[in-house]
């Protein structure tokens, strides 16, 4: 049963950039003009990685001339993304294959995975909400985490094709690309968490008690001063819907912000350090910020599954607290 | 010259956030080690919120 909310996660995760895609249409188009020079302008002063994800296919009724975009258009991010999904689907496939009681080799290592995970998350959701959410807190672990990593492998940017009449040395058109530095797909995940994270929270408190938690009123007091705290509280409920509605967009652009910056931070020890000695100045100097950014895909992976994790925890250990008492 | 003073300015209210963070984390740490693991889980959580307003001034300011 986890294992099909695991596969349908996955599926859901991959699907969900197509329509985003599709909704930024317009932003893009409006866009086009001065990202079409800041493009060109990064490529002349040094080599980074464009702002938004180059679009590879423009989907059904798109023209890349005018760089509409239809719906099912492909990002080089979204090829990448698929490739990660497809090798945990088939890891998991290949890991549960012959479950046997006394787990050996890869299975073994999948159980290790998802058990620690599990129990991870127990330590901040309660026994309780874990069960409900699990699911979903540890396929975004897994996929954030591995497709960052992915992203990391050395040369992936170099494949791809240049434009005519541009020199041989440099891919003007690759076609792979971190899953994360493309905005669409961190956007992508914090909304589906968000609206996730509504329903949650209004099956475990119920609605009532959802606008009870954030307009709360601590403490009684009595007279001019019970009122006096209600102003208080429901002024500080305005700041907690403020501060609900900044977390996707925090969420959104801490992950998209890391893994697009430690990408570009890579290109740019490279260039420096062939500045310096030639041709193996930069591999030596890329070296240990290429440590860091194998610890910051981990840190950024469990960062994004903590936050969430964390946001529900918030909201739904009230309905806890009641039943323990 | 041009620049986004902002962002600087976030730039380094955060570092110096997540530094304390980590500090006060690792000292807590010295202090009790057994409480090492939700240690380490609460000083992800605020070394992240501490982040965030880079990104958000980054991206938004």
């Amino acid at each position: 049963m986890n294992f099909r909310r695991f596969l349908l996660a996955i599926t859901l995760f991959v699907a969900l950039p197509f329509p985003a895609l599709a909704g930024a249409e317009e932003a893009t188009s409006d866009k086009s003009a001065p990202a079409g020079e800041s493009h060109i302008d990064d490529h002349k002063k040094h080599h980074g990685l464009p702002k938004p994800a180059p679009i590879l296919y423009h989907g059904i009724g798109g023209n890349p001339e005018t760089g509409k975009v239809g719906p099912l258009a492909i990002t080089n991010s979204m090829v990448v993304m698929l490739v990660v999904a497809a090798c945990i689907i088939l890891v998991a496939q290949l890991a549960t294959r012959k479950a046997a009681l006394i787990p050996s080799g890869l299975q073994n290592f999948v159980e290790w995975l998802v058990e620690s995970l599990y129990g991870f998350f127990e330590g901040v959701l309660g026994a309780h909400m874990v069960k409900k959410t699990f699911w979903f807190f540890a396929t975004i672990f897994i996929f954030i985490l591995f497709s960052n990593w992915f992203g990391l492998i050395p040369g992936l940017g170099t494949i791809g094709w240049a434009e005519q009449g541009h020199h041989n040395e440099h891919v003007t058109n690759p076609l792979l690309r971190g899953v994360n530095a493309d905005l669409n797909m961190t956007l992508a995940m914090a909304a589906i968490f968000m609206v996730l994270w509504l329903f949650w929270c209004i099956r475990e408190i119920g609605p009532g008690g959802f606008v009870g938690h954030i307009f709360d009123v601590k403490g009684h007091g009595s007279g001019f001063f019970g009122i006096f705290l209600v102003a208080v509280f429901i002024c500080v409920g305005v700041i907690e819907v403020v501060s609900i509605c900044v977390r996707p967009v925090a969420l959104t652009f801490r992950l998209y912000g890391n893994v697009f910056a430690g990408e570009n931070m890579l290109e740019s020890v490279m260039m420096m350090g062939n500045q310096l000695v030639p041709y193996i100045g930069g591999a030596i100097a890329v070296l240990p910020f290429y440590l860091l950014e194998i610890l910051v895909g981990l840190v950024q992976a469990l960062v994004f599954a903590l936050l969430t994790s964390v946001f529900t925890a918030l909201m739904c250990e009230h309905h806890e607290e009641e039943h323990s008492h | 010259m041009t620049g986004s003073i902002q962002v600087g300015l976030a730039a380094l209210g955060s570092a110096v956030g997540v530094g304390l963070v980590g500090a006060k984390a690792a000292e807590a740490t010295g202090r009790n080690p057994g409480a090492a693991g939700p240690i380490r889980t609460q000083a992800i959580i605020f070394a992240a919120l501490a982040e965030g307003i880079v990104f958000i001034a980054l991206f938004l300011g």
